[in-house]
């Protein structure tokens, strides 16, 4: 694709970010938004061998539910498809088995999230498994997927065009996202989503900047967002090349 | 019977959240807004979650 992006954050932290991509067509900035949610792929436990299960809930249930678990992963390269890490839990009661408990093979796949309460168990229930984790990609199943609530809109630029009449009504005007103003970009959350909060007593207009996308991506946890956004380019870029070899005479 | 792991809509991890929010907001008698607020739970998806979910193993666990 010709032209160059500019990427640009407004918000940024490990978990969670809102950025905004120049320059991207529409087609390419849903591409990525797709590449992260379906095509990054992420460890979680997928088969899970129960030794004992007293506890109130089923087998396939708590296999769900540990399968539902973030689990780091490591960097690209480290697994690949059908490499297993086992994981294991071994809790009695009365107790509550967390995800914390789970003791990791390898240290570079470890729980992400250690106070997620798997099952409570009472006096005399004991919970004792062993689970394998595999590397797979979020078209699977949804506990490989990396991305959640990813999503992106476009950037708009507010310009102030006059000022309302003396005696007319301020009428709130409500916009989303992330709005410029004359080079600086906000998050409309800052004024109450309200432009006539930002701008009391003006007339203003309000329209897209075209190819312009404000990304909100948050992570479960696996990896930090940067590390998903990378690897989510490099997955189309592969896919990409794969074709272009594929179709060469 | 247990918290769901992830919200079903979105796919945010919310268990963790579970024993914080119930300890303030179900036993205790601070605001759930604000504590689900507090917890970062923003979306309305996810703060259905705990908001709808009842511990049911003290239910069932007689009958084992």
């Amino acid at each position: 694709m010709p032209g160059e992006y500019d990427v640009e954050f407004v918000e940024r932290g490990d978990r969670e970010a809102r950025f905004l991509v120049r320059g991207a067509t529409p087609a390419f900035a849903n591409g990525i938004r797709r590449a992260m949610v379906a095509d990054v792929p992420t460890m979680a436990i997928d088969e899970v061998r129960f030794i004992e299960n007293s506890s109130v809930m089923f087998d396939e249930q708590l296999a769900l539910r540990l399968g539902l678990v973030p689990l780091t992963t490591p960097p690209e390269g480290e697994f690949v498809e059908d490499d297993v890490v086992t994981l294991s839990l071994d809790v009695s009661g009365p107790a509550t088995a967390y995800s914390r408990d789970l003791v990791s093979g390898d240290a570079l796949v470890t729980p992400a999230e250690e106070n997620v309460p798997i099952i409570e168990l009472k006096e005399g229930q004991r919970l004792e498994v062993e689970a394998d984790a595999r590397i797979e990609r979020g078209q699977t199943h949804a506990k490989h997927q990396g991305g959640v609530a990813v999503g992106y809109r476009h950037l708009q630029r507010v310009e102030v065009v006059g000022d309302l009449e003396e005696f007319e009504d301020e009428e709130s005007r409500i916009v989303r996202g992330v709005i410029e103003d004359e080079g600086e970009l906000l998050n409309a959350e800052e004024f109450d989503n309200d432009l006539a909060k930002r701008y009391p007593g003006k007339e203003v207009r309000v329209e897209d900047v075209p190819d312009a996308f404000v990304f909100h991506v948050e992570t479960d946890g696996s990896f930090t967002v940067e590390e998903l956004v990378t690897r989510a380019a490099d997955s189309i870029e592969a896919r990409a090349d794969e074709l272009e070899e594929a179709v060469q005479l | 019977m247990m918290v769901p792991v992830r919200c079903f809509t979105c796919g945010s991890v919310v268990g963790e959240h579970w024993e914080e929010f119930e300890e303030r907001a179900k036993e205790g008698d601070e605001d759930p807004e604000a504590v689900l607020d507090e917890l970062g739970v923003d979306r309305y998806c996810c703060r259905r979650m705990l908001v709808s979910h009842t511990d049911l193993v003290d239910v069932v666990s007689p009958y084992q």
